[in-house]
């Protein structure tokens, strides 16, 4: 098993200005220190339909309410206002921005628990005898003997067959490599809604972890949901 | 007199209602859109009937208020799609539930 960059394609070559768009690491790193709520706040600030700030503090009154001490208030203010800048950036890019922040927020966490230069991104994963996987690991970490995969989604609604039919095989071909390789499908939204949405998958997902918004920590080695 | 968790729950299970009447246009995912409702409605419906009585916090109503006229405003089938996740999570917030 052994790691590789993905080829640039024109589509790659697109995304890859959004993924370096400064507004993607800031996103991230506001919600890396975040907690449970502030990360509610963004699914819907980012995907919601009102750019008014202030209805925003009104639909979170535990956040902006008169009860929040100073701290909390300016890291949700400040969660609220990248949020937003999202929002404002229009119906497709604010798609491909969501994306791209839930896998610089992977690439964050991860670093958190590992040396950051084990994490890589937009890698594929090659095996002896096996044909390359047309789509590259969001996010991998290559640490020899305890590798992993991440693929990153914004919504429940991004799990299928594709997806989880990619993570098996790849966890697959490394144990018949004698490799041990953890997939990992990271998505940005409730627990609930993922298992709503697998129950009705046939693929298989034996082996297969998922991380939602209520345990995006544990990727940092942190086993709180705050 | 101060509103009850379950009675601000229960306006927030009437968005759940609105928002998938908007999302069943998209005609792949009806039975996506009518599994979310269950088991958000059911998980709503649970939390407010373990504090059934209990006062809301302060601003619940009015932030579960203006959370139905986000959900209301919103016509693209696909983000009400995704909001049929989001918006239970914003009420719970509201409540000072923990995640479920």
């Amino acid at each position: 098993m052994r790691f590789q960059n993905a080829a640039q394609d024109g589509r790659a070559i697109v995304y890859a200005g959004i993924q370096a768009d400064p507004l993607v690491a800031r996103a991230a790193s506001l919600l890396a220190d975040a907690g449970y709520p502030e990360r509610v706040l963004a699914r819907a600030a980012m995907n919601g339909q009102t750019l008014d700030p202030g209805a925003w503090r009104t639909m979170f009154p535990t956040l902006f309410g008169p009860d929040a001490d100073d701290g909390a208030r300016a890291r949700a203010e400040a969660v609220l206002a990248v949020s937003l800048e999202v929002a404002g950036r229009g119906e497709e890019a604010r798609s491909q921005f969501r994306g791209a922040i839930v896998e610089a927020l992977t690439e964050r966490l991860l670093g958190q628990r590992v040396p950051a230069t084990a994490v890589q991104r937009e890698r594929r994963i090659l095996f002896d005898g096996v044909p390359t996987e047309i789509h590259p690991y969001d996010v991998t970490v290559e640490v020899p003997g305890a590798a992993e995969a991440y693929d990153c989604k914004w919504g429940a609604r991004g799990i299928g067959a594709d997806v989880l039919n990619q993570l098996d095989d790849a966890r697959r071909h490394a144990a018949d490599e004698g490799e041990h390789l953890v997939a990992v499908i990271v998505i940005f939204d409730a627990a609930r809604t993922c298992q709503t949405r697998l129950a009705r998958q046939t693929a298989p997902r034996n082996g297969l972890r998922m991380v939602t918004l209520e345990t995006l920590d544990r990727m940092a080695g942190v086993s709180r949901v705050t | 007199m101060a509103p009850t968790v379950d009675a601000v729950l229960l306006r927030a299970i009437a968005s759940l209602s609105v928002l998938a009447s908007t999302a069943s246009t998209v005609e792949d995912e009806w039975q996506y859109v009518s599994d979310l409702v269950t088991v958000w409605s059911g998980t709503l419906r649970a939390v407010g009937a373990t504090r059934a009585g209990q006062s809301a916090p302060p601003g619940a109503e009015t932030a579960i208020d203006r959370l139905a006229a986000e959900a209301a405003s919103i016509s693209d089938p696909h983000r009400a799609m995704d909001w049929l996740s989001t918006l239970p999570l914003v009420a719970l917030v509201a409540v000072g539930d923990a995640p479920r």
